[in-house]
């Protein structure tokens, strides 16, 4: 069978299963279940070995959880990646403040609550904005310093769930369709109420280069969405996407701020990039590029007003910078505490470390049909081969978790019976002498200094597989831009054959890993197996259960 | 005199020119495309391509070039590649911070390594004379990160007399609140808020002092190394002994004159330290978070964002050649034999 990759689908990337129809007895997507949390569990499926290549096959999945739970079994099994950790975010905190941190890499000002007599609270991150248009970036600095003043449609709390935020129902009116209900007596910083209007105007203003002079690189952040309507007679919006589209709620818990239309049309770009008008509980004060942003508190805010009455936002690219600022006490909350500088924080004593569990997911990807990768024993000899749980307690000072699938735990998906690979050197060695690849020598590509302690990963996984007895292997270090240009040229065989890289999915749904690094058609895929596939499209062509509905 | 700065002059636009033709030669060789650093590595193909096509990444580079270099002529640096705001403003605002630094570095250098120098040299081969030179040694083999992070974690972290990084005012804002400041935004400012000028001044000094120490340390060494030598070899000249002969009183002849021609090369190497300082000390910036242009350059190297470093190094080798022309000039005054 020839090879398609060059087949760059943005349908199918956006999850809206084109090539569904390839498979039989699911027309999926009639009715519109909500209610189930979709967090509930699996498929009956607990058998304990595998079910692809050994014994006796398990049942299909009935439900689209079950489907990417299946998915995630089989890519345990068949090994495309050796699976590495879950990145955690590391924060430093000052003992003035109460704070927990969120696990999407997002920084919300409303959550922390200065103590005493302080009304003020500093962020410092490790870069600053790049323009204050919430529709125009695709970075986390930028994300924070937008997300204080402008809300979108759903949220997510703490560990991820979605929550109402400017919408206070949604359902799927039928597969393509959804409506939002919208919250009434909220009112923009300029003073306006916010309408279904403007609703509808900012989700256009995003898929569609044609709405709000703008030609937003976010639309891939509402895959799927074609447009958005005001309801008739009710403060309600209809969006409209193409297919089922199941993931369509988690996207607008994550993605979508609300703007003012009169507002975005009544300003130029410079203007929109250095001035904010969102329903947030803060309200721009002052702006200086590349230095600094400062809040004060929204007194017109829907909910409480925020404990701070004051918000200001810098930036420190250095890391040590910003841990002698924290432990000085100039700033309340920096990000990204690297593990060489952790005992400083939890030694001063007016300051502590606040590890959570990030959404990203560090991996080294095998291309799945390059010489010595080809073969499943040598891809599963090279998960044998490494000590995870070492280089977690070493490189990263325990703030990781180990991975057993591209999924990560707490998504919409994740498989819990699966357990990541044991360290066994033997049982890698034996594996690969069956493989027919004994002698082999393999060069994994890295980035340095792009994901936390990703070199040294590198090294220690290499150093891991260069000690069994029939494979020797190297780093090659390389330039981040460089070596994502050949990862994402839309062609698999440009790329080297064996690379570490990271995924960040702020969407807490399998498919959105799975469907761009492990499908016949991802932008940044290594893999291409049929079954998975079959998986994903069936997966995608029901209407999961909705998050986070309680109507 | 004015014939010579007009050449100076010319020939510093054609330095200018060369950094920015340089930097699009480096456009060429380095890996990474803008769109990689802009577009998330989820950004379907169509996203990808229309990001290159708005800004212009799809035409042909001596295109580029050519627009660029025209739009220069008109002080017109483009838009940033990440942020879409105009270049221009960006890179001026950084100037202040930059140029504070470098003259905070260099006082702090001139005003404690002449005295040195002098000492060393009239107390040869006493403590004074191993004292600075041992100074000096250390000083120049001391790197800029350590010693930045070091005064950090005894003067500001452990006895909290200095404030650690991201210094909250500049000077011009500090002594801007000295006049009526009247802006659309602001309303009127009040004048001369005495005691809140004072505060800002106070503040300025203190996020400063650890940076210029820190930057000024290397050009202290240097300086005072060289004002040793020049001055050993002033005393040993003929016009030293014949003024001594005449009577004049020791200070006179050691300060007088002999400092006098000594100082001659220090201009110089000042004037070229200074040139570097202006093209942004990066580490120092880096370990004080200081808002300057190496602060700038860096995060926009990181993000390939071309017309910010295209427009970055453009004033930095303005800056270069500004101040070439200067200590040319000054050279020329002490030394007419130059211009010829």
């Amino acid at each position: 069978m020839a090879r398609d990759i060059d087949r760059r689908d943005f349908l199918t990337l956006a999850g809206t299963a084109a090539g569904a129809a390839a498979v039989a007895g699911c027309s999926g997507g009639e009715g519109t279940p909500t209610g189930d949390d979709g967090s509930g569990g699996g498929d009956g499926d607990d058998g304990d070995d595998g079910g692809t290549d050994t014994g006796t096959p398990l049942p299909e999945p009935e439900t689209r959880v079950g489907y990417l739970e299946r998915a995630n079994r089989v890519l345990n099994e068949e090994v495309p990646w050796i699976y590495l950790n879950r990145q955690y975010s590391v924060y430093g905190k000052s003992a003035d403040v109460n704070w927990e941190a969120r696990r999407d890499e997002r920084i919300d000002g409303y959550a922390i609550e200065p103590t005493g007599d302080r009304d003020s609270v500093q962020i410092t991150q490790s870069a600053m904005d790049s323009g204050l248009d919430p529709h125009d970036h695709r970075e986390t600095p930028t994300d924070n310093i937008v997300l204080q003043a402008y809300e979108g449609l759903l949220s997510r709390d703490r560990e991820g769930k979605v929550v109402q935020e400017l919408a206070t129902g949604y359902e799927r009116l039928e597969p393509g369709r959804v409506r939002f209900d919208l919250r009434s007596g909220v009112s923009f910083h300029s003073g306006d109420s916010l309408t279904k209007e403007d609703v509808a105007f900012s989700i256009n203003r995003i898929v569609d280069p044609e709405v709000g002079g703008l030609d937003s690189p976010q639309s891939d952040q509402l895959a799927g969405v074609t447009g958005a309507e005001p309801a008739d007679g009710d403060s309600a919006v209809v969006v409209e996407s193409e297919g089922i589209n199941p993931v369509v709620f988690a996207l607008f818990a994550t993605y979508c701020d609300v703007m003012n239309r009169s507002w975005v049309e009544d300003n130029d770009e410079a203007y929109i990039n250095s001035h904010m008008n969102g329903t947030g509980p803060f309200q721009l004060a002052e702006y200086e590029q590349d230095v600094s942003v400062t809040y004060e508190a929204y007194g017109d805010y829907w909910k409480d007003g925020a404990p701070a009455d004051e918000l200001v936002i810098t930036a420190a690219s250095e890391a040590s910078t910003r841990v002698n600022q924290l432990v000085s006490g100039e700033t309340d909350v920096i990000v990204n505490v690297p593990p060489q500088n952790i005992s400083q924080v939890d030694g001063a004593d007016n300051a502590e470390i606040s590890p959570v569990p990030s959404t990203r997911v560090i991996y080294n990807a095998m291309i799945y049909d390059r010489e010595p990768f080809d073969s499943v024993q040598f891809r599963r000899a090279m998960n044998y081969a490494v000590d995870l749980e070492s280089i977690i307690e070493s490189v990263l000072s325990g703030f990781a978790d180990a991975t057993s699938q591209p999924t990560l735990e707490g998504f919409t998906g994740y498989n819990s019976d699966l357990d990541p690979y044991p360290y066994d050197p033997e049982e890698a060695e034996r594996l690969v002498e069956e493989s027919g690849y004994a002698g082999a020598e393999i060069e994994l590509h890295t980035p340095n200094g792009r994901y936390l302690k990703d070199l040294e990963i590198a090294q220690a996984v290499v150093g891991y597989i260069d000690e069994l007895e029939n494979v020797s292997a190297s780093v090659n270090q390389r330039d981040f831009g460089n070596l994502t240009d050949v990862l994402l040229d839309g062609d698999i065989t440009t790329g080297p054959a064996f690379y570490l890289i990271g995924w960040g999915n702020a969407t807490f749904d399998a498919s959105q890993t799975l469907i761009p690094l492990l499908t016949s058609d991802g932008s940044l895929t290594s893999y291409k197996n049929d079954r998975v596939d079959e998986l994903i499209d069936q997966a995608q062509s029901m209407g999961g259960g909705e998050p986070g509905t309680d109507s | 005199m004015g014939r010579f700065l007009a050449k100076r002059v010319i020939q510093g636009m054609a330095v200018v020119l060369g950094v920015v033709t340089v930097v699009f030669l480096l456009r060429y060789v380095t890996p990474g495309n803008p769109v990689d650093f802009i577009a998330p590595l989820d950004a379907s193909q169509e996203t990808r391509r229309r990001i290159a096509e708005d800004l212009g990444l799809n035409r042909p580079l001596y295109r580029q070039y050519v627009d660029y270099v025209g739009d220069l002529l008109t002080g017109d640096m483009g838009y940033s590649y990440r942020s879409r705001t105009p270049v221009r403003p960006r890179v001026l605002a950084k100037v202040p911070a930059t140029l504070e630094l470098a003259l905070a570095a260099t006082l702090v250098a001139v005003a404690l390594s002449i005295p040195l120098g002098v000492i060393s040299a009239t107390q040869r081969h006493g403590p004074a004379d191993y004292g600075a030179t041992l100074f000096s040694l250390v000083g120049i083999s001391t790197p800029n990160f350590w010693l930045g992070v070091m005064l950090v974690i005894v003067f500001a972290v452990q006895f909290d007399v200095f404030p650690t990084s991201t210094r909250p005012v500049g000077l011009l804002d500090a002594v801007g609140n000295l006049v009526v400041v009247a802006g659309p935004e602001r309303g009127w400012a009040l004048p001369l808020d005495a005691s809140g000028f004072l505060a800002d001044l106070r503040s300025w000094l203190a996020y400063i002092t650890l940076p210029a120490i820190t930057l000024g340390t290397y050009f202290t060494a240097l300086i005072t190394r060289l004002t040793r030598s020049g001055m050993l070899d002033q005393l040993g000249e003929g016009y030293v002994r014949a003024a001594r002969a005449k009577g004049l009183p020791e200070t006179l002849v050691r300060y007088r004159h002999a400092l006098r021609n000594t100082l001659i090369p220090v201009i110089t190497v000042v004037g070229l330290q200074m040139g570097t300082l202006v093209g942004g000390a990066v580490i120092t910036e880096a370990v004080f978070d200081w808002p300057g242009l190496g602060t700038l350059v860096i995060d926009a190297i990181g993000n390939r964002d071309w017309p910010l470093i295209q427009g970055s190094l453009v004033v930095i080798g303005i800056g270069f050649v500004v101040v070439n022309i200067v200590v040319d000039a000054l050279y020329a005054t002490l030394d007419p034999q130059v211009m010829d």
